[in-house]
């Protein structure tokens, strides 16, 4: 058997310094969002996001050959601020899929909060068992 | 409204804290987390929030590649002024967001004060 299945590399590097950077800020408090899990199987992947408090129909999903991209914006309330923790304005997270998705296979769906988006591989890299014919 | 900053194993969930027109609004992330999951007690003058959340990771032989964020126990303790009516806190949950409405106590709202 031969497995086609991806090696994930991870967040992109550029990602990883602004990253950085965050973590590194006086600002202390400013975190990294939306904040995402990535997990894997032979079928595909499922991304989850963390979003609270922001519509899903602010946010908006693009796909590109390697990246998936989360971009949208968390609006706040106006009024008279005596203390500000969370984020607000516009975000956005780049994402690097190893492997190509299937993009008319793709969903997404919203609860509490927590965006779940499933991906599914296209079907050209999913693992499968290859006959070897022998002395046909 | 002071808040008081004593963890008790849970996490401090990030906050707004507001006012407005109609009153004070303290807005909470707390992604994960459903209605029935999260407690609110006013007890004297200190309100107390505790929410914990639950986050079902997809199962099947699946392999962890990015794991930035998991179940929480959030916990959060304020201490409400005089300005806040208390007997008419309320509070709503959406999209993992808690937001409480502090109306302002009668005797706080401006008035005018006409001369006899």
């Amino acid at each position: 058997m031969i497995d086609f299945s991806s090696i994930y590399e991870g967040p992109n590097d550029i990602e990883r310094i602004f990253e950085d950077m965050f973590r590194k800020s006086p600002l202390g408090s400013r975190r990294l969002f939306p904040q995402v899990n990535i997990v894997e199987n032979d079928e595909g992947y499922i991304v989850d996001v963390c979003v609270p408090g922001v519509p899903s129909d602010d946010i908006e999903l693009v796909l590109t050959a390697r990246n998936l991209i989360i971009k949208g914006e968390r609006k706040s309330p106006e009024g008279r601020y005596f203390r500000q923790e969370r984020m607000a304005g516009s975000f956005q997270r780049v994402l690097t899929l190893n492997v190509p998705v299937d993009r008319d296979k793709v969903t997404a769906k919203s609860e509490n909060g927590i965006l779940r988006v499933t991906l599914p591989k296209a079907e050209s890299v999913k693992p499968r068992k290859i006959c070897i014919n022998a002395g046909s | 409204m002071k808040d008081i900053e004593k963890k008790k194993g849970g996490v401090i969930p990030a906050t707004d804290i507001l006012e407005m027109d109609d009153g004070f609004h303290i807005i909470m992330d707390m992604p994960g987390v459903s209605v029935e999951d999260i407690v609110i007690d006013i007890e004297e003058s200190e309100l107390s929030i505790r929410g914990s959340s639950t986050y079902m990771e997809a199962s099947n032989n699946l392999r962890r590649l990015h794991t930035e964020f998991g179940a929480q126990q959030y916990e959060r303790n304020f201490t409400l002024s005089d300005l806040v009516d208390h007997d008419n806190v309320k509070a709503d949950l959406k999209d993992g967001v808690l937001r409480l409405y502090l109306p302002k106590a009668e005797s706080m709202k401006p008035r005018r004060i006409t001369i006899s």
